[in-house]
């Protein structure tokens, strides 16, 4: 019996990959985490007074207190229509029979997902507007008279676009998911005499519930951050308190409520984390 | 492999062509334009080459960042940030911020004196080139242009148009939702308009606009803006200063305040009917100008001076800011006067006349009192 000794790997030092790590969690540290910190705590501290305390937060609340609901409105309504919209989209594109339909929704329900925020912006403006295309259309086949056309420049031209722009992101992680299924669970059902829309709700959506909620989550979060889009569609006020944390920076150099603003903005996101982390840990996982 | 290699060379060779066109140029002169695109777009296309022709060896680096408060301010942050970190040459030659910011620049230190070094210096003779909303800006600044808000009106839905704030009141409870602006935080042709409802019944005009500044003089504000709320109840909201423009195009609403080189620019390109026009109503409404200015650690600074000197020239001011751009003159009129063709002098105040604007044009409040009065509208109005 002869041992064989293998040669002595060169074992690597332990602050290598620490090391290699560094340059990205710089940058993480300097460019995301120390102004987000400096930003949540700023919200705390009145400039003029010199001083410490609620301040910020009571004026915030005092002038803004509409926006606020405003834009929890605005954001809720539009993730709930995404889900829907999403499930739907997915669901079809999944289970739909008509091959070419199928080809067709698949080939169109990503275009808005290569369209940057503005420039949706910017279309939408013309779209939705009193005498804009989609009333002119709509006047051209004479499904509205001229005098019903209203504007849809408010908060359904933000929920519209919103819905219209981050759909395609929800569609495409929820429909990657259901591909992903093993098919002869959704045959089996079939077989048994289910139909399609049993099928979606009983056997594919059970099944992919966190997925809905993790594309829901980051809609919500991406559509909380938007200034853009209501600087554009919404004409007057209530607003998005994006515009409220701009016009404060901009026309008041008034840093403190801009912070103020933006600490409940991060309370609404974490509202959301919370609900996904404490369905993470329910189903006994990780989240 | 190949093709990997060659599309490397490709970019290699492109950045390093790069380089040596900028470094062709012995010097940069660096231009931040606090202003909407067509003023960027004024010295990248017309002032820059100009100005480099004169100046062989010199390239003019034109920025922008965005128009009123919100770009200007951007301005402030960066010299701002630069004089913190206790640098000695900043990296901005010329900046060309609002009037509100420029007065706040002038307090934290951040801008030259120039104006009595430059030969132009002498047509400076507008109030604003000395006070920009209480704040002495004195040889720190020259004008590049004058802007004025006024009333746009479309005349076949409109024929005797409003002449006065009370007239419009009138006209618009007899037309409700054909009069729109745009609010508050849509842009500045919208506080314009606050701030003309403000100086006709808010009290205390003059004050309001020269100082001193009393909150005593705001008494008359909760009335003004209560009203105002009740005026907003009839009229429609629009997107913007742009927004504006766009909603009285489609025929969505008769009349709005604007911009006036706005409104003459949107006309030339043809997103205006032709027919469109203009009336600036009593007792007045505000513009304002932009500035040239020297941050007081730029790099270039006699580049500088001289490129200002350049741009407020009679004829640079003549064919660049009335022809092309449709502003009015930032130096002395009757200095730019000369320079034009009595069309192109007339053209620019066929609907708002000389006479209306020494009577109407005002400028925005003092700072404090502007402040004070969006946020009161803030509160106020908006609720």
């Amino acid at each position: 019996m002869t041992t064989i000794t293998l040669p002595a790997s060169p074992r690597r030092p332990d602050w290598l990959p620490a090391l290699l790590l560094l340059p990205a969690l710089l940058v993480v540290a300097t460019l995301f985490v120390y102004p987000l910190a400096c930003s949540l705590l700023y919200a705390f501290r009145d400039e003029k007074l010199g001083v410490w305390g609620w301040g910020n937060f009571l004026r915030a609340w005092d002038l803004y207190a509409r926006d606020i609901y405003f834009t929890f409105g605005v954001v809720l309504l539009s993730t709930a229509l995404i889900g829907v919209l999403a499930i739907a989209i997915a669901g079809y594109l999944t289970l739909g029979e008509n091959r070419r339909a199928v080809a067709v929704l698949r080939w169109l329900y990503r275009w808005p997902l290569f369209i940057p925020v503005v420039v949706a912006g910017q279309m939408m403006r013309t779209f939705l507007a009193k005498n804009g295309l989609m009333n002119n259309a709509l006047m051209a086949l004479d499904l509205i008279e001229p005098l019903q056309a209203i504007s849809f420049l408010d908060w359904r031209g933000l929920v519209f676009t919103f819905v219209w722009k981050q759909l395609p992101f929800a569609t495409l992680l929820l429909a990657g998911a259901m591909a992903a299924l093993d098919r002869s669970m959704i045959e089996a059902a079939r077989n048994l005499g289910a139909g399609r829309l049993r099928v979606l709700w009983q056997i594919l959506m059970p099944q992919l519930r966190p997925t809905l909620l993790v594309s829901l989550i980051l809609s919500f979060v991406a559509i909380l951050s938007v200034l853009s889009v209501p600087m554009m569609i919404n004409a007057g006020s209530p607003t998005m308190i994006t515009v409220d944390m701009a016009w404060r920076v901009a026309s008041y150099s008034d840093y403190g409520v801009a912070n103020a603003l933006g600490f409940i903005s991060c309370a609404m996101c974490g509202l959301a984390a919370w609900f996904y982390l404490r369905q993470g840990l329910r189903e006994g996982g990780r989240p | 492999m190949k093709l990997e290699r060659s599309i490397l060379g490709l970019a290699v060779g492109a950045a390093l062509s790069v380089y040596a066109t900028v470094s062709q140029a012995d010097t940069v002169l660096t231009v931040i334009s606090g202003g909407s695109q067509n003023m960027v777009d004024y010295v990248t296309d017309y002032l820059g080459p100009i100005f480099e022709k004169q100046n062989p060896g010199v390239k003019v680096k034109a920025i922008g960042v965005g128009p009123d408060d919100a770009g200007s301010q951007k301005i402030v942050e960066k010299l701002q940030a630069q004089k913190n970190a206790g640098k000695n040459e900043w990296d901005v030659d010329v900046i060309v911020p609002n009037q509100q910011k420029t007065g706040e620049m002038v307090k934290a230190g951040l801008l030259m004196k120039y104006r009595h070094a430059i030969p132009t210096g002498k047509f400076a003779v507008s109030p604003a080139s000395k006070m920009a909303l209480g704040v002495n800006v004195d040889d720190y600044v020259m004008p590049m242009f004058q802007s004025q808000t006024a009333i746009a009106y479309n005349p076949t839905l409109v024929k005797n148009p409003p002449a006065s704030f009370d007239e419009l009141r009138q006209w618009v409870a007899k037309n409700p939702k054909a009069f729109g602006y745009n609010g508050l935080k849509g842009g500045m042709s919208g506080v314009a308009f606050v701030v003309g409802w403000m100086y006709a019944y808010g009290g205390s005009p003059d004050t309001v606009q020269q100082g001193p500044y009393a909150a005593a003089h705001e008494a008359g504000w909760d009335k003004a803006m209560a009203e105002l709320k009740q005026f907003n109840q009839q009229v429609t909201f629009t997107p913007g200063n742009a927004g504006t423009l766009d909603m009285l195009n489609r025929g969505e609403i008769a009349m709005g305040p604007v911009w006036v080189d706005m409104f003459y620019t949107w006309k030339a390109e043809g997103r205006l009917p032709p027919n469109m026009k203009l009336k600036l109503i009593a007792p007045g409404m505000p513009g304002q100008p932009y500035y040239y200015a020297i941050p007081s650690k730029a790099k270039n600074v006699e580049l500088a001076k001289k490129f200002i000197a350049l741009a407020t020239s009679p004829q640079v001011q003549a064919n660049g800011i009335v022809k092309r751009f449709n502003w009015y003159p930032g130096i002395d009129p009757n200095a730019v006067k000369s320079e034009l063709s009595g069309k192109d002098w007339n053209e620019l105040f066929t609907d708002v006349t000389p006479a209306d604007l020494a009577k109407y044009a005002k400028p925005f409040p003092l700072a404090p009192y502007f402040t004070d009065l969006r946020e009161r509208y803030e509160a106020k109005v908006q609720d």
